[in-house]
């Protein structure tokens, strides 16, 4: 099996809207046989309360369609929750992270952000 | 990580770049890091450039993952991923020995599945689908540049 990882992270250091804002971290190779355990930890911070969440895969070295329908299916349970969100973080330098996303039609469910300031102090302005 | 000699041996090549291999590969989830560095393995003896390589390999990721999730395995639980150069043309087939049965209508943005298809035909230089009785085939070929 490939090395994956997927953590929670603390907000504190950044200014959010709330406990509502949850940051997850998922590196390594995020394959078919990683998404039961990625679809689980985000399913996790949904039913814990998190209305928005933010997904870091600066470090993910591979995504298939597979992880990126987890994605999906993570959106459309956040949207059942008033005016939930999905944010992707992604590093401008991880070309093979951003390519996949970029053509994988996904652009009116998730968005996508540089760095997790950025994606923080969005939903902090959008709160 | 450590892989099976069979894999790095499995791909023979020669000077003019010619490469011919098979793998019957265990048809498990736990088994497309395996699958993705056969593919690996046989772009770089072909001669794929970087951004070319990872395209193949991504290609080939969707197509055996297709092939666990939808397909079904031969009598020992095994799939068979081939790769073979012709000329400049790199193609890459996965056969599982199911029936293949047509996905329903695009099921659109929201849907959880369905994009991989789309994404192999995307990356690939042609993907062409190959239905027998007992088996289904799909090969995927890259041109060299």
């Amino acid at each position: 099996m490939g090395f994956f990882y997927i953590g929670d992270e603390a907000t504190d250091a950044v200014a959010t809207n709330g406990d509502d804002v949850a940051v997850l971290v998922a590196g390594g190779e995020l394959d078919y046989a990683a998404s039961p355990q990625l679809k689980e930890r985000l399913g996790e911070s949904i039913e814990a309360g998190a209305s928005h969440l933010v997904l870091d895969l600066s470090m993910a070295t591979f995504i298939d369609s597979t992880a990126i329908g987890v994605l999906v299916g993570a959106v459309m349970r956040l949207r059942e929750v008033d005016g939930g969100s999905l944010t992707v973080v992604c590093e401008e330098e991880n070309q093979r992270v951003l390519r996949i996303f970029e053509i994988a039609g996904v652009d009116s469910l998730i968005t996508l952000h540089r760095s997790r300031e950025e994606a923080l102090s969005e939903l902090a302005l959008a709160g | 990580m450590l892989w099976p000699a069979e894999v790095r041996t499995l791909i023979e090549h020669d000077t003019s770049s010619a490469v011919a291999g098979e793998l019957s590969l265990p048809a498990e989830p736990a088994k497309l890091v395996m699958a993705r560095e056969y593919a690996q393995q046989a772009a770089a003896a072909f001669g794929l450039d970087h951004d070319r390589s990872y395209e193949f390999v991504f290609a080939v990721n969707e197509a055996v993952t297709n092939a666990i999730r939808h397909g079904a395995p031969d009598e020992h639980g095994h799939i068979m991923l081939s790769v073979l150069s012709e000329g400049d043309r790199l193609t890459f087939a996965v056969r599982d020995y199911g029936t293949f049965t047509a996905p329903g209508e695009d099921r659109g943005e929201h849907a959880e599945g369905g994009r991989g298809f789309a994404l192999m035909t995307r990356l690939m230089d042609a993907v062409q689908l190959c239905v027998a009785p007992g088996n289904t085939t799909v090969r995927l070929s890259k041109a060299r540049a």
